[in-house]
Order: structure tokens, then sequence, then C-alpha cells
């Protein structure tokens, strides 16, 4: 089995210039982990997910390195992390979309694709060879249904 | 020179050319930051050695043991104490007491800044304290180049007071037999002094300007100071081994207690304490994490120093420069010392101040004779602390904890630019190196 075997071609994506608010708005209302975002030629730039929007409302000294390790002793309300939020939320969601996770191609191996989600716990772009344009998307929810669905036919 | 079997030629060269030659090259690399500095002097050693000029055992001789039992010591006793979350506490404590003033915030955290950096080391304060600024100054809405222009300097006059508080501060003790209250009672009088005249340029420039919104400086009165306790049990282990090294700093030197001893001792004791109530495999994976916790880079960094410079020692070179020196200040050791304060604080503004007084440790020892004896060197090795010290807020490259400080500011948004921040440090820097130059020159003179 490869990749493309398990993504889903034709998934909702997101642009750069989207705003944050936008972004959050759209992926809150349904229940998105991760979407990916993609330029007006449908080239994969980054991903956009509900770790974006947490990263945005915990205070910036928690993520830089050798940052703070115990925030016990701050203690905020939602009107408070609503206050940081307000701080970003005009802002392209170009700002803080995740380009750390690798696009695959679509003849990897299914094990190497899972592996990956696994590891990166957010949906995986597959990008055609050789280039960046966006094929589709490998979710926990396409995987965990084909894998249900085998179990279903072979019990049938 | 020593008396050291040495070869007598060198790929064609004399040993004090190659040597010599050696030493600038490795200078040169330092600067350029290619390649890790570790790295760097560790080859510079592993050269002094394979062509000849030291034998492995006089290179184990070089190395200065005193100078990294004390580092490493120190380095596993902070990183153990830093897990209780005290640093913090104390951070946030201090802002709390000014009741979150903006300008009061900037001298507490100056004063926290001084007062660890002259216990502990320096980039180990300011990867404690520049986190907590950042998250203070950005819950204030203000700009935090301010504070982390203020903690470079605190870092680097704390540091300036104590044996163990700067690197050149610990190889000059070790080198000389100076000890911890001798460091004390010449270096921390000026140090505060110079401390409390830093905040007067920087309250003109940036202090008087300082303000936040009310509502903002009541969500910085809203932490929970305790709550940054992470340990309490640990807390009170740290701090009870800490005292007892403060305290082995102080009178163990009286009966003849290298401050090395009683850092290791320290660090076995705290490790101890810390790791005894766990099973013998989570005991493993405690020390591992303690042990991973001490710079190894550091570390590295001064042993291949230690022998380089050693080398160079070997070949006499350091000997015929110490001679041009005193040729050069007609033999008086008030402009000697005078000299060594600024060039000292000049070099060190623009080049690691480690290398630079590794180096002029042999150098100053040589004069011993040409002035009358050990006891007649006490000026020029304070002058050389406080020059060394002193001198890393010259520049951004002038000390490690600058350059922490900048990595914080850079990925918060906030970039400290290298010449932007020369144009005021410089200043500053040569400001607190002409009032030492008065204290030297009225204490000792």
């Amino acid at each position: 089995m490869k990749a493309s075997d398990a993504m889903d071609p034709h998934p909702v994506t997101l642009k750069p210039t989207d705003t944050i608010e936008c972004a959050a708005n759209y992926i809150m209302d349904r229940r998105f982990r991760s979407l990916p975002v993609v330029d007006e030629n449908n080239c994969y730039m980054g991903m956009f997910g509900v770790n974006c929007l947490l990263k945005q409302v915990i205070p910036k000294a928690v993520f830089l390195p050798h940052g703070l390790e115990n925030v016990d002793f701050i203690h905020e309300s939602f009107e408070d992390l609503y206050q940081r939020f307000a701080d970003v939320k005009d802002l392209p969601i170009s700002i803080c979309m995740n380009q750390e996770i690798q696009p695959i191609e679509p003849d990897a191996p299914l094990t190497k694709t899972l592996l990956q989600l696994y590891q990166t716990r957010a949906s995986i772009p597959i990008v055609e060879p050789g280039s960046c344009k966006l094929l589709g998307v490998v979710s926990y929810w396409d995987v965990g249904e084909r894998i249900l669905a085998a179990g279903k036919l072979k019990n049938a | 020179m020593h008396n050291l079997p040495q070869t007598d030629v060198i790929f064609g060269m004399s040993p004090v050319w190659f040597a010599g030659g050696l030493f600038v090259v490795t200078y040169l690399l330092i600067i350029t930051e290619r390649l890790n500095r570790a790295i760097i002097s560790m080859m510079a050693a592993a050269l002094m050695i394979l062509s000849g000029v030291l034998t492995q055992q006089a290179a184990v001789q070089g190395v200065d043991f005193n100078t990294i039992g004390l580092l490493t010591g120190m380095m596993i006793i902070v990183g153990i104490t830093r897990e209780s979350g005290v640093f913090q506490y104390l951070a946030i404590r201090s802002a709390k007491m000014v009741k979150a003033d903006p300008w009061g915030i900037l001298v507490m955290l100056m004063l926290v800044t001084a007062l660890l950096s002259a216990l502990l080391d320096n980039v180990t304060t300011v990867l404690l304290i520049a986190p907590i600024t950042l998250l203070i100054t950005d819950t204030l809405k203000i700009n935090p180049y301010p504070y982390l222009f203020a903690e470079i300097f605190a870092s680097n006059i704390g540091g300036t007071a104590t044996l163990i508080g700067d690197p050149p501060n610990i190889m000059i003790g070790s080198a000389t037999g100076l000890g911890y209250n001798d460091f004390l009672f010449n270096l921390a009088p000026i140090a505060i002094f110079v401390l409390l005249i830093t905040v007067i340029p920087i309250y003109l420039i940036w202090g008087r300007h300082l303000s936040a919104d009310p509502q903002l400086i009541n969500k910085v009165m809203g932490y929970r100071e305790k709550d940054a306790i992470k340990d309490w049990v640990l807390l009170k282990k740290s701090l009870l081994v800490l005292t007892l090294v403060m305290l082995g700093f102080i009178i163990g030197h009286d009966y003849g207690l290298q401050p090395a001893t009683v850092a290791m001792f320290g660090a076995a004791l705290l490790l101890t304490l810390h790791v005894l109530p766990f099973s013998q495999e989570k005991q493993s994976q405690m020390v591992t994490k303690s042990l991973c916790d001490v710079e190894w880079i550091t570390i590295f960094f001064f042993i291949g120093l230690f022998i380089l410079v050693y080398g160079v020692e070997t070949t006499g070179l350091l000997e015929m420069l110490a001679h041009r020196v005193i040729e050069l200040t007609d033999g008086d050791k008030m402009v000697t010392a005078m000299s060594i304060l600024f060039v000292s604080a000049t070099a060190s503004a623009i080049i690691d101040n480690i290398p630079f007084v590794a180096t002029m440790i042999p150098l100053i020892k040589n004069m011993a004779v040409s002035f009358g004896g050990t006891e007649e060197l006490l000026p020029i090795w304070w002058s050389l602390a406080l020059g060394s010290c002193l001198g890393g807020n010259g520049s951004l490259v002038g000390a490690s904890a600058n350059l922490i400080v900048a990595g914080f500011a850079e990925r918060s948004g906030q970039p400290i630019r290298f010449l932007p921040f020369m144009l005021m440090a410089f200043p500053l820097m040569m400001m607190s190196v002409l009032v030492s130059s008065i204290y030297v020159y009225f204490r000792y003179f």
C-alpha cells in the first residue's frame, strides 16, 4: 500500500493570506486538527492547525529555546488569553503555519506515512514528485476509516 | 623557560615560531567562529603535542584542573538548583516588590542578575533571567531592549565581584592562589559602585520613559511567585549545599582547600541528596541529566586552551613578551597595571576574554622578578580581572552571556544589533573601566 491509497484527494485548504481569526473560526467550526496552506498555484507551503492557535495564546517566553520551563505561577482567564489572541488575529496565517511538517510523495510506503503521521501528530501533505503541488492529505480519520473498513470487509 | 624536553625544529621552524604561529591561527579561528571553539582549541592542543612542542605528560601538567573542577562542580550544582524554580521565584518576587513599576522592575532585575552572576556563572544567570524578563515585558507591552541591555551589563559587572563570578576570575584565582575573600574584598566594592553608576545612564536613556498600563501592571502583580517553586524539598537541599559551598570558598582557603575541591564536593553532596530517595535506575537517569547540564563545550575549550598556552609558555615566548611589556612601561608598576586594565578591557570587548586571560596569566607571572616578587603583582592581577570582566560589556561578542541574551532578544522579535549595541555599550564599558582605574590607582598605589 502507498500513501496515495490513504489520502483524501480533495482536502480543504487555506491560503497564506487568510487571517488567523478566519482560519481559527474555520477549523474550530469543523473540528479540524490541521489544514494544508497552499498558494494560488496549489503549491504546498505549510500546515495550520490547533497547535498554531494554542501557541498564540500561551506567553511567548515559553516557546523560546531555553525559555520558561515552569508557568505554574501564571494564572490567566479566558479574557486574558483572548487578549493575546486579539493581538494577532488580523495577521496572516503564514506567520505561524508549521513548515516543519515535510510533505511526502504519493508512492511513499503506507507504513512510512503512518509513522510520520504518528510522529508529527498532524495530517501529512502529499505532493507531486519533483514539485510542491498538493495532491492530497493523509489524516488520522482517513487512515482510521480505511483500517476499520478493511476489518469489516474481512469479517463480512 | 620551563625545563621540558622539546624538539629543536618543527616543520623547518623553531618551536617559538611554530607555537606562536599556532597560537595566532587558533585565536583567528576562534574569532571567526566558523568552527566550534572547543574543536579549535582541542585541535590546537593536539598539534602542540604532535609537533613535539609538548609531550603528552607536559600537556596534562599545563591543564589547570582547579579551574576545570570549579567550573564543572558549580555547573552541576546550579543545574540541579535550577530545577527547584528558585531563580524564577527570585525574579518574580523582585518585580512584585516594586509593585511591577517598569523602571523599578528594570532596577530589580539588574540587581538580581548581578547578585546571581556573582554567585553563579553569567551564562546560567542570563539563561534564567532573560525568559522571565521577556514574559514580564510582554505582559506589560513594553520594549524588552532596555531590560536585556541592563541585564547584560549587570551580569558582567556582577561576575566581576567574586572568584566564581566570571571565568577570568576563576583562572586568575587558580593561577595565583588568591582566594574567594581576596576577590570579594578587592573587587566587590568597585563592582557594586560600577553597577550603581551604570544605572544612571540607563535611566537617562530609557528609564525615565518607561511606563505601562495599570491593568497590565496588575497582571504582573497577579503572578504567584510561590507557584514558581517546583520542588520545595529540592530547594531546601540546594540552598543548604550552596550555603555550604559558599562557606567552603570563604573559609576553605585558610585551610588549604582549593575552590575546585569545594565545588566538586558540593556537587557530589547535592547529587547524593538529590538522587538518594530514588531507585538505582532512576538515579542513573538523574545523574546522567545533571552531568548533561555541564557545558562540556566550555570545559573542553578550557582544556585545549590551557595546553595551547602552556605550549607557547614553554617555548619562552611569553617571557620575551613580558619583558617587552615592562620595557614599554619603563618598569613602572602603575603604568603596567593601567595598561593591562585598558588593554584587557578593549581586547575582551572584541575577543573572548577566556583565551585572552589564559595568555595574560603566564605573561604577568613572568613579570614577578622585574617587579620584586609575586606580592607586587597584586594590583596587576586586579587590573586584569577588572579589565577582562568589565570589558565583556563592550560589544555583543564580549561575553557568552551577551550572545545568549541577544539570542533571546532575536527570537522574541526585538533583536539586539551588533553596532547599535556597541555604540551604546562601549562608552558605558569604558566609563566603568575608567572608574575602575581610579579605584586601582587610589587603592593600590
